[in-house]
């Protein structure tokens, strides 16, 4: 039953044997947020295929490559391409790079997606940094028999995100002119988008963007006690009283263009941690 | 044979060989069940114990892995009628099958069990309340995506579930009445089921109370589903063990969630047992 502690450490072992580096931090790039990895200073890329227990990434504009390298004279291990539920992995799955991650040293982990903008006031291709966020995958990636070595039984949510580092990354937005906010991730399971009715509710709970990643991956950081950071982008703006149909190749787009200002926020927070 | 009553056959079968394994130890026939949760084990004590019985001696039963939790049956007397009380449950997120975390209540229903007291450990979505309060459920909703009623409409026997009135309202007013009396705060409310294993974010007690939730939990719900179709009696009660006050969230500990339960005990042992000496 407890056997993720030997295949992360199994991971691990063919990651050291290609990249000798110990990263501070972990990045995971969503939807058309990929092209950050041409800012890093790459030692090496390795094919998801290629690592032992790592799952592939189906989805579109996800390339499937983890980069190891420094970012902003930083050394960073970055995930271009994620995992989802609805590719249809299980959740223990889709959180396991973000366990190999900690376990090859690094401490922070930097998350970002592509989302559904929910609250009005935000337009698209705004960033969130996410303050906080509700699990409506109906899933959650720590069910089973807790192995102690990974984290606590219960782990604690009252604050999953780092003030700090959510701090930080705003005022590096008010200095670069970015426009940022500060509001509540919602998951998903996807892969459909939601109703209109269903942008109603979400937006009634309390939500201010929706997607369908980055909930269990931070639930995973959590109980790995890492610090989390997370960048939602608005890609496609979910007002119920007046939607229109989505287009996945419009979302990509909208993401590749906003992608600089994410690149931006990253790499500055990095350089305040090198 | 197909697969959906092969599947019911050795359902019922590891229902059969379950109860007869714990009847050959204890031969009786309580009308009394009760689940004691998180903390709440001490309630035990107070029952006259003529057998106990560890879960993991028990054909088909896991072994429960949840902190605070004894995990095995305890058969005697409590108010000096037969009961049979589980100490420490199954959770969902200890990665259990639906069916099989529930299976429980299936033996308890096989032994004759038509009453059904509950307890678990809960957080307060209601400010103004307290650690160590304690809360009847009336009603709840369910969030932890496992449906059992699938399974138990059809395959295990015919009942239709009663959704209207789930959680037994003369009890309750009992209760709440009984609650006066003796001094104690009593409240009623909804109880929101999560799968867990971790606590809520602040985002999520803000939605629960909206909602209508009072207080939120990771168990009861399914064990309520299966207990329903045998059209059991149930009387559910959460322990408060934390109050989530979501725009000033202090953090939740496992072992502080026992500690609360600790206070709490002695109330709901004096609320079950005016249940059973005052039949309502």
């Amino acid at each position: 039953m407890l056997d993720l502690f030997d295949k992360i450490q199994e991971s691990v072992e063919f990651i050291k044997s290609k990249w000798d580096g110990v990263p501070k931090a972990g990045i995971i790039l969503g939807t058309g947020l990929g092209p950050l990895v041409q800012q890093i200073d790459v030692a090496v890329a390795i094919n998801y295929e290629d690592i032992p227990n790592f799952p592939v990434s189906t989805a579109p504009s996800h390339q499937g490559r983890l980069v190891c390298g420094t970012l902003n004279g930083t050394p960073i291990v970055a995930m271009q391409g994620r995992m989802h539920m609805y590719e249809g992995y299980p959740l223990k799955e889709v959180t396991l790079p973000v366990r190999i991650m900690k376990a090859l040293g690094a401490k922070t982990l930097m998350v970002s997606n592509a989302c559904g903008g929910l609250n009005p006031n935000y337009a698209c291709g705004d960033i969130m940094l996410i303050d906080d966020q509700i699990n409506l995958m109906g899933d959650n990636p720590l069910i089973g028999i807790n192995d102690d070595r990974l984290g606590v039984r219960f782990p604690d949510m009252s604050q999953p995100y780092c003030p700090k580092l959510i701090d930080s990354a705003l005022t590096i937005a008010r200095k670069e002119d970015i426009v940022a906010h500060k509001g509540v991730f919602v998951a998903v399971s996807g892969p459909n988008l939601e109703t209109r009715a269903e942008y109603r509710f979400l937006r009634t709970i309390g939500c201010d963007v929706v997607g369908m990643s980055t909930v269990p991956e931070v639930i995973v950081a959590v109980h790995e006690e890492m610090n989390v950071v997370g960048f939602s982008v608005v890609t496609d703006m979910c007002l119920p009283d007046a939607l229109k149909a989505a287009d996945e190749n419009e979302i990509i787009e909208i993401a590749k263009s906003a992608e600089p200002k994410l690149t931006k926020l990253i790499m500055g927070l990095l350089g305040q941690m090198a | 044979m197909n697969k959906s009553n092969l599947q019911r056959s050795a359902f019922q079968d590891s229902i059969k060989e379950a109860h007869q394994f714990i009847a050959s130890r204890w031969n009786k026939r309580p009308r009394y069940g009760v689940i004691l949760g998180t903390g709440s084990g001490e309630i035990a004590d107070h029952i006259v114990a003529q057998e106990k019985i560890p879960y993991p001696d028990v054909p088909h039963l896991p072994e429960s892995t949840a902190i605070g939790h004894k995990g095995q049956f305890v058969c005697g007397t409590l108010a000096d009628q037969p009961v049979i009380a589980m100490q420490g449950r199954f959770h969902l997120y200890e990665g259990y099958p639906v069916d099989q975390s529930s299976l429980p209540v299936h033996i308890m229903a096989a032994m004759g069990v038509t009453d059904l007291f509950i307890t678990n450990a809960a957080g307060g979505c209601q400010p103004h309340w307290n650690v160590g309060d304690v809360m009847m459920i009336h009603s709840h909703v369910d969030f932890m995506y496992r449906s059992t009623a699938r399974m138990n409409s059809k395959t295990v026997h015919n009942r239709p579930l009663r959704r209207s009135d789930l959680y037994d309202r003369p009890r309750i007013e009992q209760a709440m009445s009984h609650a006066r009396g003796e001094g104690f705060q009593l409240y009623r409310g909804n109880y929101a089921s999560m799968l867990g294993p971790n606590y809520e974010t602040r985002a999520e007690y803000r939605f629960l109370r909206k909602i209508g939730a009072d207080a939120v939990g990771m168990s009861t719900v399914p064990e309520v589903a299966v207990a329903a179709t045998y059209g059991m009696r149930i009387m559910a009660m959460s322990i408060i063990t934390n109050v989530a006050n979501p725009d000033q969230l202090v953090e939740t500990s496992g072992h502080g969630v026992v500690d609360a339960g600790v206070v709490a005990a002695p109330k709901l042992r004096s609320l079950v047992e005016n249940a059973i000496n005052n039949d309502v």
